[in-house]
Order: structure tokens, then C-alpha cells, then sequence
């Protein structure tokens, strides 16, 4: 049968025919083969005009129709029914060109127009004849919806189709439903309240059983389509459960506090908070980052954060418990740990790390440890017994994370008293024997049995000791032995090794310490042995260390005590012989070292400069150059591996080492390392034989390590202050005597420094509020979970976000102390806020303070709106509420209070607008028509206001109290994002795109993804309720049609044609092409494609083709535009 | 002689810009007539055989407009629109087509000015460039 086309072409008023001259195209169309009919109409949409296009096709027997009108994304359609109920198949019987949008609108002359719309139809015409039947799949819809945003809109969106008896997950990210709406205090004209008209919303929203209320929630993706959409959500962990009573105990004894993001800043909250009152749900919620660095550097974990914030706010005993949560030595530890946490504070980005190890020794000296009482343990059975070598800190840490367990730990140790390299390696001016001994008192409390004097070995094996009726064994005997300087007359009388001195110091042994001593190396124990030596009673103590001051690896203070007490230090030198007499030292002979090029440990690596030697005279010679293991006490047991460094071996996860059974850690399993390492390895050890003695897997279900880094910004304007100094005994005062060189903080001190805290992870888990909550809602460990929800429809009611006015500094936002925002001002004004309704001004050193009314204010208006520079567009709001402030403060402040108002245009459109701004204006409220310029603040804090009165043409300036500044609604910023997850449109403002500016404004180019509210564009509360309920209507709709019909257009491939290169299947983002095997072809499942093409695109046989733009379609799309 | 007006196929995606394409209309942005277009769902379903069908049908150049990176209404279409043109431009050049006939731009559907711009510098440039080397291949299937 050959083709009959209809060709019809609108002139949309004048909109087309004032360019394109209709009649000519209609005479170029009639003229082109295949077509019987050639007309024009003046609405082709409207129903006469599509009348016409029914009577035609079934007068004349049309097979085909084009239609030349406006774009296809308008009335496709439209046009597309009438085809459908003239008996066309809507898809292969019909074509539309569009001349409007792409013709007459963008064309200067009717010529241009003309001739453009003559070819776009030539190219339609030819098209046509090419199109297939298609038929729509349809599906049902289901009949569930999701509102996005808990604002006003996303509220009362809900509200409606709750009340139709569908369901509807209501999703908010923050912890409470009401959005902007709830922030402000009364609304305009009618003055009414806004949380007298809001909450009850709310209220209705937490309550109603067909609303499922998501709040601390995000949308993650969005899959499916119209009637059937699948959203995954994550719901950000609240760590507070459903049976919060939103008493409040919790807030009270937090001691973390932040800006409160309800109040946009002029009110602190705590970090477990609840935004406002009414808030709903009434649930409590934490305020939860990552973990602090210092936290995840510590190596044994200590919650720093946490016992800082508890000693900032006076609670030295909670801080302590937070602190041996995870490590038994604090005072001991708080003197010496090289603090590897402070190196990551980020408090060094303000000025300097806070001291966290000296806040450690402050808390642990604040209590009486005598009368520390002992947590209550459920023992285990007396044969849970665990054998632990060596009374060091890893020792002595494995046995009371042990202990606490309940399991009973014995710890042998050779020497008489317990403390290992605290005791014996550590001097007693840095780490008093009494401090570490009333730890290790709490330690002997908790049940650790201690048998000191006892040697592990030979004579009693580390492998017999399971025939003893030990379970488990950990060996911590640390790395005691010196390590040699090999240079020639090491044996001489006068040599000793420095960690063998301070031993024999420590020992309380007779030692003879010589006049003139040379000690060797750069880390703490040169140090200590130098500081020792001048104890001593030497008379001149030089330090030897072969490279600069900045690589010596001691903590910084020691080195700089050292010199003050006498100590010399000769960097980058080298000893090569000792001098000796009579087999006595009398002198060392050294050569002068320079720094090369980096080794493997990244410091330059020193070189001897050539012919530098010279001689030293002294009488006494320490070497302290590194440590080794000792490995005798394995003597008598097999099975136990060492390293080649000589180390023992272990796993690095459980440190178990070949024996099973046996465990190893501290520096006999890394080599000499610190103090807070062993009391790590000590935690770990811990944790593996508990495992070991249920017989469960070691490597599994350990706590891990706390990781991230997104953490609480750091406020710009915060006050740098010094780091807390530590009082010291003068040198003087001290070289002679063991009396403690750090005196320690005093209270003020500590509270002041621990003040410095940035709070990275905001709550720091001090875990006061678990303790404070009868009702026991308080979960820290809990996590964010995911959810998946199946909608058949979506309301994005996202909202909008005031702008900042900061970068425009004319008006000193941020700088003077009372210029507010219109939110700041909603806030002030409203009863829940920092004022609790009174318009105060703020202080002008505290920004929290507010102090007495202004007697003057001005408004500025558009700040941001109808600004070149900023958003062209008006925000709709601001001449209203404007008028609202002037009003009350009028009614608040007094009626003499002089209220400017500065603006462009008074915008007062809506029903009872204008007799709102005319009670206004009778209120005695100054209008100024004219843009402010500027702002100053004098010293006194008054601010003038410049500006032009454009209605008597003069300059003006007011001197006010208080300024508001009237800032733009602008699209939220993460807006493209939402776009993206819900394939919608952004305009050219910012704001997500409608369908169509007056006939569709609530639907998006995504079917069954609707818009409501201030997300579209800058609206007013009755338009954002009207819309909310057209949005709702439109859902509602598609869930009592039940059925929704798919475009057809989608991809197929041709089986006679595929050869099964599968080059499709990589290609295409849906997964929706798979191989079939048996056939050897690639298949396209229809229920998933999408119809973007990617694989027709690429196919190198032409198999794939998205129906309706096959080749043959568009090349005769192409001949068309291009023939001559 | 009238003055030379290059004739110039734009396959636009439906949702950027072709979306764009309307904007433009609506907001009464003239650009020369001399670009058409031709709309298909998305930039990724522009086979290479359309665009050579194009010039040896007399096109004196061919634009592809597709959305932003990361835009993509089908997840990223246009980057694999992005690759094939790549690739494209580099067979076109061995038939003396450059780079400055065959144009790729990104064109959300919010930006109808910079629809206009491009139509109005692509116009512009092919003037300056005069008439395709392939013009007078007439018209060959393929």
C-alpha cells in the first residue's frame, strides 16, 4: 500500500506564523511525494485543531502524520493520542517537527524562518515513512510514595497521600522534621505563629501509622521507573534508640559543645542534642564524626578526646577511668610518652598540638589512688590462670586487661620490684618510683599475682610452665641488652653501657661515675644517662651524636632540660677508638661526621669527613646507641622462633608466636620501642589469649582501629592561644638531687589547656550521657543502616538555602557584630531561640551574649536577589517579611524604635500583602527606596547605613543599632547531586527545572519524580502548600490509575544479524544486554533498558537498534536537512 | 554569488540539549539558521555512520551536543559519546574532515545562551573554513 501523509502545521497564534509564512511551507509540504493533505491551523493543540487531524486521518486514509508546531517535549502527546484515536499506531504513524522553538523563536527573518521550517519539515516528512509500529509495556503502579525533605512541602505532601490510606516514607536529613518554616517565628500577613501552625504538622507526621517517618536519612540511589522505583536509603546512626524520653539528663552533663545548626549558630548546643523543643521525633541524637586524630594515632587507643573534654569541664575522676579504659599507667606514662598523638592535633593548624600527655599525668595525679576503688570483676575459675614473663609496661598491660576479664594472671619478674624499664631504665627526676608503684598497687588489686625475683629459664622453662597448670603464656621481656659500639678498647675499666647505668642507678647498686663522661648516641637514654652522670656528680657531661639535633630521635624537652643542667652537646661526630691506660679510659678519639643523602629511615645519612679526627679527654665512656633483646629466658624451651634481628617472632595481628599457646609483645617482639607501644602490645596480647582460652578464631572480631577524617571544621575566628608551659625545678635547683624536674599543671592550667581542644570528632565519647540515661536509649557502638524502599512515585521537597551574605563585605557581615541575617533575626525573635523571643543586640565581644533592645534598625532588602552579581532572580519573600521584622520590632522593642527599610521595589502580591504593608507603613516605618551600600561600625558598635533615596534623588545615611540584612533563597548546594540521583533538571537559576513554567510546574522530564516547594524556585509558604498538595494530587493520580505505560522506545537486538561479539554488554550501564550461550547472540531485557542507545551506538554489525531511532530513521532525517 | 552558508547537522541529546535547544526558543535567543537538529535520546546513541552519512550528504560540519560529565540522564552515555568522538575525528581527518567540522560540546539544559553561542561560532567558523571537501561526493549510501 503506498503511503497517504497528512502534513499539518500549526501557528500557535502568532508565535510561529509571525516568522515562518505558513502558507508557503503548507504549499512545500502539500507538493512532497506521499502527501495527501497539507494544512495549517491557528492552535493545532487546542481540541478543534486536533478534531481536524482525527477527521482527516479517517477521511483520508492517512497511514502517517506530521505535525509542525512547537517542541515535541510539549505536545508529543497530545498529538500522539489523537494519531491513537484516529486508529494510528501513535509510533509509526506520527512525526513532529518542531518549528516554534527551534524556527520561529531563534529565526531574525521570515526568509530564515521560513526556509528553515520548509527543511525541518522536509526532513519530518521523510522520517515518517520509516516508523514502526510500537506498543507500550505497561505496569502496575505501585501505590507507595516518597517525600524527600521534611520541610513544610515534603510535610504536608505527606500528610495528603497518607490521608488517602497509601503509605509514604517521609525522608529528612536532619534530626527533625520542619525545615525553614519551623525556624521562623510568626508568619506573614496573618502574623500567626509558626510553629503554632507548624508543629501540630509535625506532630500529625510522627503520628500518622501511614507516614514512616525517616529522619537523619539520605537518598543514596534511585533505580526503577514510573510506578516502580526502588530507593536506597541510609539513615545515619542517631546512637540514641526509639525509647528516648527526650528528658534532657543526657545534654546536661555532656561536655562537648557545638553551634546549634537549628539556631544557625547564635545558640550552643551540646553534641547529644535535639534541634528545638517540639522537635519530632522527640529524640535525643549525637553529634558524631570521625574519631579525633590523636585518638587513632594513640597506639594503645586512649580515647584523648574524651578524657581532654572531661578535664576541661572539672571531672578528673571520669577522665582517669576514660583513660584506663585502655591503658593501666597514666601518671607513669603521662611523664614520659613521647606522645605520638600530639604530632597529629590539629590544633597545630591554630598554633601549637595541646599537651596531651601531660593532661594524662594531671588527671592521674588528681586522684588518691589508694582509695581508687576497684571495678567489680566476675572472676572465672581459679584454673583460668596465665602466665606473664617480665613486669615491664607490656607485662604489666596484659595483666590487667587480663585481669579485668577475670581471667588470673601471674607475672614473673626477675627484679624485686615491678615496672621493668619504668623502673629500672627510667630515672627517678622523670618518673618517681612512688608514682608507678601505686599503679602497679591497682594492678596487684585487681588480682594479678605477682612473683618478683623469680628468673624464667634454665632452670624453670617458659614451656614447663603449662605443666604448672598456666593456660596461656605471654612473654614481655623487653629488650634490656645494650648494644656494642665495636671500636677498639669497648673492655676497658670506665666503659659501662647507659641502659646497664641507669639499671645500677636505679638498682640503687654502688656505681663510680667519673669526672669528665662521653656519652654516645641521641635518643632518651643518652639523655637520661647524661642527666644521670651530672647527678653524679661529673663534672663536665658531653652527648656524642653523629647527626644534627633535629634527627636525634629523644623527646625534644629532655634534650633542652639536658642542656640547662650542663649537658654538651658535640653533633655530628663519631667515636672510632676509645683511648685507655693502664686498661682505664682516658679519652675517646672521634671524627666529624656531614650529612649525606637520605637512607631507609628518611634521616640524611651521615658521612665522615675525612681527616677530622680529634680527641676528646675524659675518664668515663657510656655507649647508648640501641637496645637488643635478651633471649636466655628461652633457654630450656623449643618451638619458640626467633628473627633474624633477634627478635622473637609472632604473628603481627594475634602475636602468637610458633607455640601455640604462647604470646609475645612489647619491644622483645618489635625491638626497643616506647613505653605506649608495649602498653599496646599489652592490650592486644590480652584480647589474643582470651580468644585463645574460649578457643575462638584469633584474627577474627577484634576491635579495629578507628579510621577516617572528617572532622569538625575549625570555627576562622578562633583566639590563638600559647600551649601550656610546664613548671620546672631551676637547674639549678635540681642537678644535685632525684626530687621530680615537671612539677606538673597546676588545675587552672590543665582546664585552660584543655580548653584548647579543637573537638575534632565532635562527640567525644566520654560515654557521662550513658550513664546519665535512666531510660538506657544511649547506644554508642550503633550503626548507620540502609534500607530499601519500593515506591511508585516521588516528591523531591528539598528545599533552599539562604545565602550567606559574607562575601559581600560592604555590608560587614560577620565582621560587625549587629549585622544579622533574616534567619539570625527569626531566631531572636522566636521564642525557642538564644533570646528566647526578645530582640536584643549582641554583645560586641561575645557573639553568644545578647544585652538590650536597639532603638534603631535598619532592613535591607534584596541582599543577593536581584543582583547581577549574585542571583538575578527576586526572592519572592523578603519585601513581606521584611515588613513582618518592622512590625515587630515595633511591637516589641517599643513603638519608638526607628525602623529603615531600604528597597528596590515593594513586591506585596498575595491576598492580604498589600494591606499588610499598608498597617505597616501606618505603624510609622521609615520606607527608603533605594539600594543600601554600605555598612561602617564605629567603636561604640553603631553602624551607618549609606544609601540612595532614588525617590528625592539624594544620598542618605542612618546611624542604627542593629542591621538585617534580607539574603537571597538560593538552591541548595548539593542540588546537582539530587538531580543526578533522580535524573531531574536544574534551570538556569540554580533550582530544579518543572516540566513546564505554568502547565506542569510540580512534574520533572522523569515521570512519577515531582517537585514541591522552595526546591523549585523561591517561594512563599501558601505557594509551597499549594504546590505540596499539586505535587500529592499528581502521585495520587498515578496510584488510582494503577497502571502506567512505558515509552517503547528501547533498545532490541537483531539475532539474524548479532554475532556475538558482546561488545554491548560492557557498554551498557544497566546490565540489561546478556549473552545467550545456546543462541550465540546478545539479548536486550526489555524490562530494564533504558533506551539510551549506548550499545546501537557501538555496535560494529548494526544488530543493536533503539527502537524508533534506527538507522534507517535517522538517515532519512539526514537526507532530509541536507538535500539539495 | 550570495555569500556561503555552511549547512550544519546537530545531533542533540533529549534531555540536555536538545532541552537546551527549546530554552533557547523560549528565552528568544537568535542563532543562525544554518544549524538543524536532529534529536535523539542521547549522545551515546550517535553512531559514527550517522556523522559520515552527514558529510557525504553535503553536511559542512556536525555538532554532537550531549549534558555535562557526570549529567548524563542514562549514567554516561555521553562519555562513551566523548571516546567514539575521539576516535572518529581521527578516520574523519584521513578524509580531509578536521576536528573544526566535527565539534562535540557539552550543553546542559539550563545554558540556551551557550546553545546560541555555539551555534553562532560553529556557523562562523565553517564560513571562515568555506565549503566541505566531501560536498561534492554527492550522495552515496551507505
Amino acid at each position: 500500500m503506498s503511503e497517504r501523509i497528512g502534513f499539518f502545521i500549526c501557528h500557535c497564534g502568532i508565535n510561529i506564523a509571525y516568522r515562518v509564512r505558513v502558507e508557503e511551507v503548507v504549499q512545500y509540504a502539500a507538493a512532497f511525494p506521499g502527501v495527501v493533505v497539507s494544512k495549517d491551523y491557528l492552535f493545532m493543540c487546542s481540541d478543534p485543531g486536533q478534531d481536524l487531524i482525527e477527521k482527516e486521518i479517517k477521511h483520508q486514509n492517512l497511514t502517517r502524520v506530521v505535525v509542525a508546531s512547537c517542541s515535541p517535549r510539549m505536545h508529543e502527546k497530545t498529538f500522539r493520542a489523537a494519531c491513537q484515536r484516529a486508529g494510528l499506531n501513535p509510533y509509526r504513524g506520527f512525526h513532529m517537527v518542531c518549528v516554534r522553538e527551534h524556527g520561529s523563536w531563534v529565526s531574525e527573518t521570515e526568509d530564515e524562518a521560513t526556509a528553515k521550517a520548509i527543511v525541518l519539515v522536509r526532513a519530518g516528512l521523510m522520517r515518517v515513512t520509516h516508523q514502526s509500529a510500537l506498543y507500550p509495556s505497561k505496569f502496575s503502579v505501585n501505590p507507595n510514595t516518597l517525600v524527600v525533605g521534611g520541610g513544610i512541602a515534603g510535610m504536608q505532601a505527606a500528610l495528603d497521600i497518607a490521608s488517602s490510606g497509601n503509605k509514604v516514607y517521609l525522608v529528612e536529613r536532619q534530626p527533625t522534621v520542619g525545615g525553614h518554616m519551623l525556624q521562623y517565628d510568626k508568619t506573614f500577613p496573618t502574623l500567626d505563629c509558626a510553629a503554632c501552625i507548624g508543629t501540630p504538622k509535625m506532630v500529625a507526621v510522627g503520628q500518622n501509622k501511614n507516614i514512616q517517618l525517616l529522619t537523619n536519612t539520605e537518598v543514596e540511589s534511585v533505580s526503577g521507573f514510573v510506578g516502580n522505583f526502588k530507593v536506597k536509603v541510609n539513615q545515619r546512626s542517631r546512637y540514641v534508640r526509639t525509647n528516648c524520653t527526650g528528658c534532657g539528663d543526657c545534654a546536661k552533663v555532656c561536655p562537648i559543645e557545638a553551634p546549634n545548626e537549628w539556631d544557625v549558630g547564635t545558640k550552643m548546643r551540646k553534641a547529644i542534642y535535639i534541634s528545638f523543643p517540639q522537635a519530632v521525633p522527640v529524640r535525643y541524637a549525637i553529634d558524631k564524626k570521625d574519631r579525633a586524630p590523636c585518638v587513632q594515632t594513640c597506639p594503645a587507643g586512649i580515647n584523648i578526646q574524651g578524657f581532654v573534654a572531661l578535664i576541661r569541664v572539672g571531672k578528673y575522676r571520669e577522665a582517669l577511668d576514660l583513660i584506663m579504659e585502655k591503658m593501666p599507667l597514666p601518671g607513669s606514662l603521662g611523664r614520659i610518652c613521647p606522645a605520638p598523638c600530639e604530632t597529629k592535633c590539629r590544633r597545630q593548624e591554630v598554633d601549637a598540638p595541646l599537651a596531651i600527655s601531660k593532661l594524662k599525668r594531671f588527671a592521674a595525679d588528681q586522684v588518691d589512688w589508694d582509695t581508687l576503688p576497684v571495678p567489680t570483676i566476675e572472676k572465672k575459675p581459679d584454673t583460668e590462670k596465665v602466665a606473664i614473663i617480665g613486669a615491664g609496661p607490656a607485662g604489666l598491660s596484659a595483666a590487667y586487661f587480663l585481669a579485668k576479664k577475670g581471667y588470673h594472671p601471674t607475672i614473673f619478674e626477675k627484679a624485686p620490684q615491678a615496672g621493668g624499664v619504668l623502673r629500672y631504665g627510667i630515672p627517678d627526676y622523670r618518673l618517681p618510683p612512688a608514682i608507678l608503684e601505686q599503679e602497679v598497687n591497682y594492678i596487684r588489686k585487681l588480682g594479678v599475682d605477682f612473683q618478683m625475683n623469680v628468673s624464667i629459664g634454665k632452670n624453670r622453662p617458659v614451656g614447663g610452665l603449662f605443666k604448672e597448670g598456666f593456660k596461656a603464656i605471654y612473654l614481655a621481656t623487653g629488650a634490656p641488652k645494650s648494644v656494642k659500639l665495636n671500636i677498639r678498647n669497648e673492655d676497658a675499666a670506665g666503659v659501662i653501657p647507659g641502659i646497664d647505668y641507669l639499671n645500677l642507678l636505679n638498682y640503687k647498686q654502688p656505681v663510680k661515675t667519673g669526672r669528665k663522661v662521653v656519652v654516645v648516641g641521641g635518643g632518651d637514654v643518652a639523655i637520661d644517662t647524661s642527666r644521670e652522670a651530672i647527678r653524679q656528680g661529673a663534672s663536665e657531661v658531653m652527648i656524642l651524636y653523629r647527626r644534627s639535633r633535629a634527627e636525634m630521635p629523644a623527646v625534644k624537652s629532655e634534650i633542652l632540660a639536658a642542656e640547662e643542667e650542663g649537658v654538651k652537646l658535640e653533633l655530628l661526630v663519631n667515636p672510632i677508638e676509645i683511648l685507655a691506660e693502664d686498661g682505664k679510659v682516658c679519652g675517646i678519639r672521634c671524627i666529624r661526621m656531614e650529612l649525606g643523602e637520605p637512607d631507609e629511615s628518611g634521616r640524611r645519612r651521615p658521612v665522615p669527613v675525612a681527616g677530622s679526627e680529634f680527641e676528646i679527654d675524659c675518664d668515663m665512656v657510656i655507649p647508648a646507641i640501641g637496645q637488643q633483646v635478651n633471649p636466655k629466658f628461652l633457654e630450656g624451651t623449643e618451638g619458640v622462633e626467633m628473627t633474624p634481628w633477634g627478635t622473637v617472632a609472632a604473628d603481627p595481628v594475634t602475636y602468637q608466636t610458633s607455640f601455640p599457646g604462647i604470646f609475645a609483645g612489647g619491644d622483645l617482639f618489635t625491638g626497643p620501642s616506647n613505653a605506649v607501644e608495649a602498653v599496646a602490645a599489652g592490650q592486644q596480647a590480652a584480647i589474643s589469649i582470651e580468644k585463645y582460652l574460649l578457643e575462638e578464631e584469633l584474627a577474627e572480631k577484634r576491635p579495629g582501629k578507628p579510621t577516617g577524617s572528617n572532622w569538625r571544621g575549625i570555627p576562622k575566628n578562633i583566639v590563638r592561644l600559647p600551649r601550656a608551659k610546664m613548671p620546672v625545678l631551676p637547674a639549678a635547683e635540681r642537678i644535685h638531687n632525684y626530687n621530680e624536674v615537671e612539677l606538673g599543671f597546676s588545675e587552672e592550667q590543665a582546664r585552660t589547656e584543655a580548653g584548647r581542644c579543637v573537638l575534632c570528632g565532635s562527640c567525644c565519647e566520654c560515654k557521662l550521657c550513658v550513664n546519665e540515661c535512666k531510660a538506657g536509649a544511649i547506644d554508642h557502638d550503633m550503626t548507620d543502616t540502609q534500607e530499601t524502599i519500593e515506591v511508585g512515585s516521588i516528591i523531591i521537597a528539598t528545599g533552599f538555602d539562604p545565602m550567606n551574605p559574607a562575601g559581600m563585605t560592604q555590608y560587614g557581615y560577620g565582621k560587625y557584630r549587629n549585622v544579622f541575617t533574616n534567619i539570625e533575626f527569626e531566631r531572636l525573635s522566636n521564642a525557642t531561640g538564644p533570646t528566647a523571643g526578645k530582640l536584643l543586640k549582641r554583645d560586641l565581644k561575645d557573639p553568644l551574649k545578647f544585652t538590650d533592645p536597639p532603638k534603631s534598625v535598619a532592613i535591607l532588602h534584596c541582599v543577593g536577589s536581584r543582583d547581577k552579581n549574585y542571583h538575578e532572580y527576586c526572592s519572592r519573600t523578603c519585601c513581606m517579611y521584611a515588613l513582618k521584622y518592622a512590625h515587630l520590632l515595633k511591637d516589641k522593642c517599643g513603638h519608638d524604635t526607628e525602623v529603615y527599610n531600604f528597597y528596590i521595589d515593594m513586591r506585596c502580591f498575595g491576598k492580604g500583602y498589600e494591606e499588610f504593608y499598608k498597617k505597616v507603613q501606618a505603624e510609622g516605618v521609615k520606607m527608603i527606596r533605594g539600594k543600601a551600600g554600605s555598612i561602617t561600625e564605629d567603636e561604640n558598635g553603631i553602624l551607618t547605613v549609606k544609601g540612595e533615596d532614588t525617590l528625592s534623588n539624594r544620598l542618605i545615611e542612618v546611624k542604627v543599632d542593629m542591621v538585617i540584612l534580607c539574603t537571597a533563597m538560593e538552591a541548595r548546594p548539593d542540588a546537582p547531586e539530587v538531580m543526578r540521583k533522580f535524573g531531574i533538571g536544574i534551570g538556569p537559576d540554580g533550582f530544579f527545572q518543572e516540566q513546564h513554567p505554568k502547565l506542569a510546574p510540580v512534574s520533572t522530564p522523569t515521570s512519577g519524580v515531582f517537585l514541591a516547594g522552595a526546591c523549585q524556585g523561591p517561594k512563599d509558604i501558601p505557594d509551597t502548600v499549594a504546590q505540596a498538595k499539586g505535587a500529592a494530587a499528581e502521585c495520587l493520580a498515578l496510584s488510582s490509575a494503577g497502571q502506567v505505560e512505558i515509552p517503547p522506545m528501547i533498545s532490541s537486538i537483531d539475532p539474524d544479524i548479532c554475532v556475538g561479539c558482546q561488545l554491548c554488554l560492557g557498554l551498557c550501564s544497566y546490565s540489561a544486554i546478556e549473552f545467550n550461550k545456546f543462541a550465540g547472540v546478545s539479548e536486550v531485557n526489555s524490562a530494564i533498558c533504558k533506551g539510551c542507545g549506548s550499545c546501537s551506538g557501538a555496535c560494529p554489525s548494526g544488530a543493536a537498534k533503539v527502537r524508533h531511532f534506527t538507522d534507517k530513521q535517522i538517515f532519512a532525517e539526514i537526507d532530509g536537512l541536507l538535500l539539495n | 554569488m550570495s555569500e556561503f552558508e555552511p549547512k550544519i547537522v546537530a545531533f542533540f541529546c533529549n534531555w540536555c540539549t536538545f532541552t537546551a535547544a527549546d530554552l533557547a526558543g523560549t528565552s528568544r535567543l537568535s542563532y543562525p539558521p544554518n544549524l538543524k537538529i536532529i534529536r535523539v535520546m542521547c549522545s551515546g546513541m550517535v553512531d559514527p555512520k550517522y556523522v559520515i552519512k552527514a558529510f557525504l550528504n553535503g553536511a559542512d560540519g556536525v555538532l554532537i551536543g550531549g549534558c555535562w560529565p557526570g549529567d548524563c540522564h542514562y549514567i554516561n552515555g555521553n562519555l562513551k559519546a566523548r571516546r567514539r568522538v575521539a576516535l572518529l575525528t581521527e578516520v574523519l581527518k584521513q578524509y580531509g574532515i578536521g576536528e573544526e567540522r566535527f565539534w562535540l560540546r557539552w550543553i546542559a539544559a539550563s545554558e540556551g545562551t551557550m546553545l546560541r553561542e555555539v551555534a553562532v561560532q560553529m556557523t562562523a567558523k565553517l564560513k571562515e573554513l568555506g565549503p566541505s571537501p566531501l560536498k561534492n561526493m554527492g550522495q552515496m549510501a551507505i
